[in-house]
């Protein structure tokens, strides 16, 4: 340290860095090294020489002298050694470099920086992952939207078809029933109007099917549950399939078990629409042994179990059943389109069940389920299973109808429901006929079309509405969108009716709206 | 012999010093070890006419700007590599404004920029359109991997004809 200046030593003492291992060069103006001390090789560098040029043995100096003012440079680490905080002192018309070792100060920076780097960088990598993702989302997202609207309009496509056969099935139906029903029919006359009528019925029921699928698929199905006796719809199933079983020789047996209650709360509309699907399969089927059908009930809950000997499903065919449009190689000969037990299964679910098979080919199969079904009150606002008995055709004689309705076919028909019904008739070719009559002659009902000309049904009502008009207004449509049931009730109408109607079930909606008091 | 003090500039992680590493030692290692204030390697270049040019590299600490310390680290320096990670675009944003500040701090100097990690060019985020207005401008550019070796050597080449002619 002696040939140290005595202000470069005070300049090492104000650092309080005597213990670090010094070195330190002194370069002249010239860049020739001058002198030198300390331990160069711990920092990986050469023993110098003096008298010779310093920046070509020590390698950093080059474009760092001469100094023109104190300089630090931090952290310098040649080759692999150690690493120095080099200070740089102009002095005398020289330079003094100082090297201090800074290696463990080096390495608990370097493990912080590290750390930190890796950090961002991770950062970084997952920030971009996550926005490659929601940017794969947002597609997802759009593809999504898209397939729904491709969906619907698909939907809605069939919807409209359905409706369009609907309207001309309304007047067959109708207009066979009436021939069936008349006496003069002739004995072939009559066989030919069956075939007829059960064509009808079958294109009318795969209408329904169509239809509900499509509903499905549109999420528009609910649940609406009622007071309803389970043994009146037990019976009524009973008359519907017990001519056909004993046609095919078939052991037919239905079940109720003792402790369900007389009345339950339930959409027993759906749940006889699944009943019906799986006993009428069931009997399609099975060409010999039996059908049942087993009811019971427990904890607010019914179960029901649909079992035959018919040729039972494979394991293949089980996995793919409740798909809608599936059907089986095997009854591939039989009339279907495969969508009854798709839409049963999704009118169990939505009654909070699961619709369950079990099946054994050649031996038969068996649909249970059990859904929820809490005991009901007697309140009796329940419709009965024969309305007929209800109706009084000569009480009838004091109401005064207006039909509403462009379609001739279905408003003659119409007309001769209620002419049997015992009512009074007044008609109307289209809206604006409606409203001018209704004001008019103030029926106590309307059955009112909702597609018409001129005027429609749902502008026609809101009109009556805006006049005044009181009395009930029922819509007639052969749409099953609930957006349009909802409209309808929007504009003013009491009632919502689907074509194509039975004489039965107008006089029955008749009389309930005439007669709102009555059972 | 011609000495030359190179500086290597640019954000952290984007290969420096593996880019060093091979153009020195020819070796690579996939473990990333941050630098610290600076490292200083040399390598010696023979030129056509069997002159020497003994490249000084000052492999700096990368940051995606210029702090007091790497600011007195550049002092001297006759050229630098601006290197960038093409698989982070924000290293390329980072080497622009370095550009900027190295160059009020010690003037125009000759650089190039090394789009580095040209092995994992699947995963690039830097493309075409992102360089071109500095190519237009006169960037020299060379698209580097210092894990295969690809242009590094050539980068140096280049970047001691800008400084030597």
């Amino acid at each position: 340290m002696q040939h140290i200046p005595l202000s470069i030593a005070k300049y090492i003492r104000s650092l309080w860095m005597s213990e670090l291992i010094l070195t330190f060069f002194h370069v002249n103006k010239q860049g020739i090294l001058v002198e030198w001390g300390g331990h160069p090789r711990h920092y990986g560098l050469p023993t110098p020489i003096t008298g010779q040029s310093a920046s070509e043995q020590i390698s950093f100096l080059e474009g760092a002298i001469p100094a023109e003012h104190t300089q630090i440079l931090e952290f310098v680490g040649v080759g692999n050694e150690k690493v120095a905080h080099v200070h740089l002192i102009p002095f005398e018309n020289g330079t003094w470099i100082l090297l201090f070792d800074a290696s463990a100060e080096h390495d608990r920076q370097q493990q912080i920086q590290q750390q930190y780097n890796e950090l961002s960088v991770q950062s970084y990598r997952q920030t971009q992952l996550l926005q490659g993702l929601e940017t794969a989302r947002q597609q997802l997202e759009i593809e999504k939207i898209k397939l729904e609207q491709s969906a619907q309009t698909k939907s809605r496509f069939i919807a409209s078809l359905s409706h369009e056969l609907r309207a001309p099935l309304t007047s067959i139906v109708g207009y066979t029933h009436l021939l069936d029903e008349a006496e003069k029919a002739e004995e072939q006359e009559s066989s030919y109007l069956n075939s007829v009528k059960q064509n009808a019925g079958y294109l009318l029921n795969l209408i329904d099917n169509v239809l509900e699928q499509t509903r499905s698929e549109t999420q528009q199905v609910t649940i609406h549950p009622i007071n309803c006796k389970i043994k009146n719809t037990l019976e009524d199933l009973k008359s519907l399939f017990f001519p056909m079983a004993k046609e095919k020789q078939l052991d037919f047996k239905l079940e109720s078990a003792a402790e369900i209650p007389e009345q339950l709360l339930l959409d027993e509309l759906r749940l006889r629409q699944v009943l019906i699907n799986l006993m009428s399969n069931a009997l399609k089927f099975t060409e010999h042994g039996f059908v049942s059908l087993s009811l019971s009930w427990q904890a607010n809950r019914l179960s029901f179990q649909v079992e035959d000997t018919g040729p039972g499903i494979s394991k293949e065919g089980q996995a793919k059943i409740f798909d809608a449009f599936h059907r089986e190689k095997s009854t591939q000969h039989v009339q279907g389109v495969g969508l009854g037990l798709a839409i049963s299964r999704q009118l169990i679910e939505l009654m909070d069940g699961e619709l369950r098979l079990e099946s054994e080919l050649g031996k038969g199969s068996l649909f249970s389920a059990d859904i929820y079904a809490p005991a009901g009150q007697n309140t009796s606002q329940i419709l009965s299973s024969s309305p007929t008995t209800l109706l009084d055709s000569a009480d009838n004689s004091r109401y005064t109808i207006l039909l509403a309705e462009d379609n001739l076919g279905i408003r003659t028909l119409l007309k001769l429901y209620l002419d049997e019904g015992g009512y009074q008739v007044l008609l109307a070719e289209n809206g604006e006929q409606a409203v001018q009559i209704a004001l008019q002659h103030q029926p106590h009902a309307i059955l009112m079309d909702l597609q018409m000309p001129i005027l429609d049904g749902f502008a026609a009502t809101y009109e009556l509405r805006q006049q005044g008009f009181t009395a009930p207004i029922i819509a007639l449509s052969a749409s099953a969108l609930s957006q349009d049931r909802q409209e309808a009730l929007q504009a003013g109408c009491s009632l919502y009716l689907m074509k194509p109607l039975d004489a039965e079930y107008l006089w029955l909606n008749l009389h309930n709206i005439l007669n709102p008091s009555a059972d | 012999m011609i000495q030359k003090k190179i500086c290597m500039i640019g954000d952290f992680s984007v290969g420096k010093t593996c880019t060093v590493a091979r153009f020195v030692r020819q070796t690579f290692s996939d473990k990333y070890l941050t630098t610290v204030g600076v490292k200083i390697d040399t390598k010696i270049l023979q030129w056509p006419n069997d002159a020497e040019v003994k490249l000084i590299l000052w492999d700096i600490a990368g940051n995606d700007k210029l702090t007091t310390a790497s600011t007195s680290y550049l002092r001297g320096a006759a050229g630098y590599l601006l290197v960038v990670d093409g698989t982070r675009l924000p290293t390329w944003e980072s080497a622009k404004r370095l550009h900027t500040e190295v160059t009020r701090q010690i003037g125009d100097k000759p650089f190039l920029v090394l789009l580095n990690k040209a092995d994992l060019k699947e995963q690039w985020e830097i493309k075409q359109a992102d360089v071109d207005p500095q190519l237009k401008q006169g960037w020299k550019m060379l698209k580097t991997s210092a894990k295969t070796g690809e242009n590094v050597e050539k980068a140096f080449e280049v970047l001691g004809r800008m400084l030597i002619g």
